[in-house]
């Protein structure tokens, strides 16, 4: 992985998004994939969730998956930093894992169970004064076309 | 996988509940006790005949609550336990104390639990956590994911799930000790606060405060403490469950949700009945949606069906599977701890025909369920 410089912003979890080069949005979820049973999971892992086997090896996901389900939160759950409401998608990627994060570049309206998205990377400040983070995001596989105004 | 050996039989002798709501004069450990003395006096065992208790609780509110509450009722020296299993704490307690009893090693058991739940939408990781910087720890649009599913693959309509808080609010008019008695009509629960589309503000229980306590018994030494039979409610099955890897990790998918399938099958083997055996179920509907699914994992209606038999007022309590007959999470409240015994207590009740106005007639079996975070369900099934 190559050293941040100090003021860049940090992976909101180096366990699960690896950011990618000097590219401030370039970044990479990240799995583990079992050599025994061949399952592959979102985020670190020692053992397989499936089978309990210890032969597991490091694997990038996919950045690219499918809508499975989305909620617009009105009332955020305490910590959150972000705008309200946010779109709180479930995309299931290609390899099975079922990832949770915020669906940006969309409106409310466009959304829709199974459309295709990509990732995204957001900078995200936690707090009035707290640390800055990239934080992994889904947005629409297909960009959206000029007026189609953002939420 | 599963291996049982249940023992000797064990009945619910004793049940008791604080009123469900915000006690703010009261700290955690009184509001445990009130139950417990309801519990002691229901079936006039007296305190120090207790020879061991488990107590649910998961907000921290300091060291040992349990043996705090407890020791308010004079010092015995017994074991007392205290459990932390998300929002199935008090129902794993209840476990605890059913198998402490069924094999053979204590013939009385006080199982209780209480709590008081912050305002607020509830989390599951601590504070700081990166899931709150990703916005994905938020138990109610957990609730409205899985929603949007069923929605779309049963279609069932808006108004449907909103029947569910309907039918909760009758039921828990009936109910003095209930968090929420006011009634409302399918179009109040749909014009509520949106809170994460499309769950609304009346389609998601209420955080609370409360307390509930049961005492249980071996069933072969109830004449040794003076119990009366004809009021014990037989315990035929207790069945507690953890995650299971289900090829997706996060997974808010319209059937199968949690551990209740398991649970319940393991609980429907241990009692030898069945799904047609149950003549009304307390479940988990910590959000309407989570009835629906409910019902359907415990297999008493076909998956994608138990919206229907809502609409058509079959889980009413006139209907011919009357469920959560005290209001359930949406009319009573949820206090983490407390919630799975609140289910003893109802189903209690009710077996004993001691339910009142909500009395649900000719109730001979009765199921309780409930579900926590790290996928923790219980079931028990209790007999006349
Ligand atoms: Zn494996």
């Amino acid at each position: 992985m190559p050293e941040s410089s100090r003021n860049s912003p940090k992976s909101v979890d180096p366990g699960r998004l690896r950011l990618d080069g000097d590219q401030t949005l370039a970044g990479t979820l990240l799995g583990m994939r079992c050599l025994d049973c061949g399952i592959s999971v979102f985020g670190q892992a020692v053992f397989c969730q499936a089978c309990s086997s210890a032969r597991l090896e490091p694997v990038d996901l996919s950045p690219a998956g499918t809508l499975f389900s989305y909620t617009i939160v009105r009332v955020p759950p305490e910590g959150w930093p972000g705008p309200v409401p946010y779109v709180l998608g479930e995309v299931e990627l290609p390899e099975g894992p079922h990832v949770l994060a915020e669906v940006i570049e969309v409106t409310h309206e466009a959304l829709k169970v199974g459309m295709p998205v990509r990732l995204a990377l957001q900078e995200v400040q936690s707090g009035e004064s707290g640390p800055a983070f990239m934080v992994y995001k889904w947005a629409p596989a297909t960009k959206s076309a000029p007026g189609n105004g953002e939420v | 996988m599963a291996q049982f050996k249940p023992g000797r039989e064990v009945v619910v002798v004793g049940v008791g509940l604080h009123p469900f709501g915000r006690f703010r004069s009261k700290d955690l450990a009184t509001l445990a006790r009130e139950a417990v003395v309801e519990a002691l006096k229901d079936c006039g065992i007296g305190w120090r005949e207790i020879p061991v208790a488990y107590f649910g609780h998961v907000y921290y509110h300091g060291m040992s609550v349990g043996e705090t509450a407890l020791a308010s009722l004079g010092l015995t020296g017994i074991p007392i336990i205290n459990v932390e299993n998300a929002c199935s704490s008090g129902s794993t307690a209840f476990w605890q104390a059913y198998w402490g009893i069924t094999t053979g090693m204590y013939d009385v058991a006080l199982a209780f639990g209480a709590e008081k739940v912050p305002g607020g939408p509830v989390t599951v990781t601590a504070a700081g956590s990166p899931d709150r910087y990703i916005g994905g720890d938020h138990m109610m649009a957990g609730y409205a994911l899985r929603m949007r599913r069923y929605m779309e693959e049963t279609g069932a309509p808006a108004s449907a799930l909103a029947q569910v808080t309907v039918k909760a609010r009758q039921n828990a008019a009936l109910n003095p000790y209930a968090h929420r008695k006011d009634t409302f009509t399918v179009e109040d629960v749909l014009n509520s606060r949106p809170i994460a589309d499309p769950l609304t503000l009346y389609q998601c229980c209420p955080t609370s405060e409360g307390s509930a306590a049961a005492v249980l018994c071996a069933r072969e030494e109830l004449g040794r403490y003076g119990l009366d039979d004809s009021r014990a409610i037989r315990v035929v099955a207790a069945s507690l469950t953890s995650g299971n890897y289900n090829g997706r990790g996060s997974d808010h998918s319209a059937f199968s949700p949690y551990r209740t399938e398991p649970a319940a099958i393991q609980a429907y083997e241990m009692s030898g009945l069945g799904p047609e055996d149950v003549d009304l179920v307390q479940v988990h509907d910590a959000a309407t949606i989570g009835e629906l699914q409910q019902v359907e994992a415990l297999q008493l209606f076909p998956k994608g069906e138990a919206w229907r038999a809502t609409v058509e007022g079959r889980t009413a309590l006139s209907g011919d599977l009357p469920v959560n007959t005290d209001g359930g999470l949406l009319a009573m409240g949820h206090p983490f701890g407390a919630s799975g015994i609140r289910m003893v207590h109802e189903t209690v009740t009710q077996l004993r025909g001691e339910a009142g106005p909500r009395q649900v007639s000719n109730a001979r079996v009765g199921l309780a369920q409930c579900s926590g975070a790290g996928d923790v369900t219980t079931v028990q099934i209790f007999a006349r």
